[in-house]
């Protein structure tokens, strides 16, 4: 905080404070580094190996209203530049999220957003409504790419009246701003986009896994027990980016860039593209500080370029 | 998580290691293997059966680090060594086949859970008869067994070890097991017959299962999964308690990802549930898992 900028001027209001805390839906962040859901556990479990402090938000596992045992193994295998994934969204349920995770990560100053599924809609509000109770939650992020099973399996996230209506029932039962996470599994995220804005989202956030598949050559199987599974990691980060920048032309809500984030360089792209604030995943995985050295290296660019505040570059992409 | 010159039980640290030494052998089974020593910027605490995630320092692809049981670690003027023993098989290992001592690799460790070793406290009612522990491990599993041994043998348990592997090359650091536990108390066996008995090493633990039924005995087993069904088999029939230390394919190594699903029993109408690997063991009892 004592360098002095390149140009030698006061940068008392450029504390890295000051350039990156923003508001999304009316909540403040210290920053605008989070970590995915389903890549940071329920947030404690990366405790012991970065400062949870120092994240802008953590989005927990997915949560339902019952836990969820997941899927047979194989549940993951590295392709080139990411992995799949199948782990069939394993998680304790809301009511333990609620009274064995919460009041310890409560403790941290960031800002606690569970990620909610369901398979209905009923399901979703059950979800809800139990982790209503929980206190010190900051918002909801809607994992909406699961199959609706009362709607012939079809995923909500590939529908926009589905997305819809799963979007405008939670929003009925949440106090608590609620961030609608897109699928990049459809074939125009910017009608799904408007969709769900109309429906009441308060931000979405963007994107979820890519549909992929891996077979073993030499026996012939499928490397995953699902069959399929999601795609993430950085190969995937230029469908992200599309995605964010088609999403930032078609809604005015603040928008949540994830796919493929590793770098602060990445995290700039999106930036530009429209995504008010980042979300770390895979990157966890293999570099479990990358969210905290991208938390620097914003605050390192907005320094360098002397932005008082990193939301002057949101959606600045240049087109001819 | 400061350096201090007797480790405590600790967080995992995340640190970039360098390599003093690492020699590849090829064996007759033309299956290749790396015997890497590291030094670590500072000591940590390192229980047997615990792992480490590694990955050669700043190379781009593969992006995940791969897990390595503890071979060995050594504590050098208060530097810490540890040792791996790795198979190379797919881009991760292969990476790291070309690193020189000198070069870098990404740690992360000391990571899981350890062996129980409660059994060796009968030695508080001296009437008790100590225990044997029989130690099986096949291929690159007996990595995973030597701090254990070490352990054993400081606790004045008598350790036996049963060591398979496809030839004499494959029976990973036999030269080392011999000098601490002396040739008497080894069994190998290959499937070519270069080393030891012909076949599996479950035969050679069967046969001592036999001569030594009612005995006192714990098995602690280490090695690919068919061999742990069978060594998990044979701990039933025999009614010997039995500690395996499983792999499965991981992505962190320390809890977040819940890639390295294992079934284990539960009271639940399935029952079973999943547990990790990584966090729940890598030590599972062959009894708790619902193969
Ligand atoms: C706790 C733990 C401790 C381990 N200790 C050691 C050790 O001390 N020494 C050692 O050599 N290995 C050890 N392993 C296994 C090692 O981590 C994996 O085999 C690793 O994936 C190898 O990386 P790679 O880059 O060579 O192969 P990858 O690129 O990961 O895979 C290469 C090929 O091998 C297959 N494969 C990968 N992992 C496995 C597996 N577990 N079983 C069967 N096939 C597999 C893949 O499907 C692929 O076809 C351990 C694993 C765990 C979980
Ligand atoms: C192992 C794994 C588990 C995930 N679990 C969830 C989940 O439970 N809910 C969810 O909305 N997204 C989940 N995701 C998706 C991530 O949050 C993120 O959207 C996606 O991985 C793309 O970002 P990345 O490339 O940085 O990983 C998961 C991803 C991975 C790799």
């Amino acid at each position: 905080m004592t360098d002095a900028a390149p140009n030698n001027q006061p940068i008392a209001a450029h504390s890295p404070a000051a350039q990156l805390a923003i508001e999304i839906a009316g909540v403040q962040f210290n920053n605008p580094v989070w970590t995915a859901s389903g890549t940071c556990g329920y947030g404690l479990d990366m405790a012991g190996l970065i400062d949870l402090n120092r994240l802008g938000g953590i989005c927990t596992k997915g949560l339902s209203a019952k836990p969820m045992r997941g899927n047979a193994p194989w549940r993951i295998v590295e392709t080139h530049g990411g992995m799949l994934n199948a782990i069939g969204l394993q998680n304790i349920g809301a009511r333990a999220f609620v009274s064995e995770k919460l009041p310890e990560l409560r403790n941290y100053d960031t800002r606690i957003i569970p990620n909610v599924f369901g398979y209905t809609i009923e399901e979703y509000i059950e979800a809800i409504k139990l982790l209503e109770d929980g206190p010190g939650i900051h918002a909801y992020e809607l994992n909406i790419s699961c199959p609706n099973v009362k709607a012939g399996g079809e995923s909500f996230a590939n529908d926009p009246r589905q997305a819809a209506a799963v979007t405008e029932a939670v929003k009925k039962a949440a106090t608590r701003p609620v961030i609608v996470k897109m699928s990049p599994n459809v074939t125009d995220i910017a009608a799904i986009a408007r969709a769900v804005e109309a429906a009441g989202a308060d931000a979405l956030s963007l994107i979820n896994t890519a549909v992929g598949m891996s077979i073993d050559i030499h026996t012939r199987r499928p490397r995953l027990a699902n069959v399929t599974g999601g795609l993430s990691g950085p190969a995937i980060k230029p469908i992200a980016v599309r995605c964010v920048f088609q999403a930032a032309r078609a809604v005015r809500i603040p928008l949540i860039g994830i796919g493929g984030i590793a770098t602060t360089e990445d995290a700039l792209e999106f930036i530009i593209a429209g995504a008010s604030a980042v979300q770390v995943g895979t990157a966890n995985f293999y570099d479990p500080t990358a969210a905290m050295k991208i938390v620097d290296g914003l605050a390192d660019y907005c320094t360098r370029h002397n932005l008082e505040n990193i939301r002057a570059l949101v959606g600045t992409v240049v087109l001819n | 998580m400061s350096a201090t010159a007797t480790p405590k039980q600790s967080q995992p640290i995340d640190a970039v290691a360098v390599i003093v030494r690492n020699e590849l052998v090829t064996s007759a089974s033309t299956r290749r293997y790396g015997y890497l020593r590291l030094r670590l910027p500072q000591p940590i605490a390192i229980q047997p059966g615990q792992f480490a995630m590694l990955k050669a320092h700043g190379i781009y692809e593969p992006l995940l680090r791969r897990a390595m049981a503890f071979y060995r670690c050594e504590l050098i003027n208060g530097q810490q060594e540890v040792e791996f023993i790795y198979q190379i098989l797919g881009r991760g290992t292969q990476s790291l086949a070309k690193l020189e001592p000198g070069d870098k690799v990404e740690f992360l460790g000391a990571l899981g859970n350890t062996y129980d070793l409660a059994f060796t406290r009968t030695t508080t009612m001296p009437e008790v008869l100590l225990p044997e522990a029989l130690l099986v491990a096949g291929g690159v599993g007996s990595p995973a067994l030597y701090l254990l041994a070490e352990e054993l043998l400081r606790r004045g348990i008598a350790t036996r070890l049963f060591l398979g592997g496809a030839s004499q090359g494959d029976l990973c650091g036999l030269e080392d097991f011999t000098a601490l536990l002396t040739p008497e108390r080894i069994t190998c066996a290959t499937i070519d017959g270069s080393h030891g008995e012909t076949g599996f090493v479950t035969a050679p633990l069967e046969a001592y299962l036999q001569t030594h039924a009612g005995q006192p005995l714990m098995i602690y087993s280490c090695g690919p999964d068919a061999m742990l069904h069978a060594v998990a088999k044979l701990a039933a029939r025999y009614q010997v308690a039995a500690q395996l230390s499983l792999e499965a394919p991981m992505a962190c190594g320390f809890g977040i990802c819940v890639g390295c699903a294992v079934p284990v029993k539960a009271d639940c109408a399935e029952g079973f549930v999943y547990k990790k690997v990584c966090t729940d063991g890598p030590v599972f009892w062959q009894e708790e898992l619902h193969w």
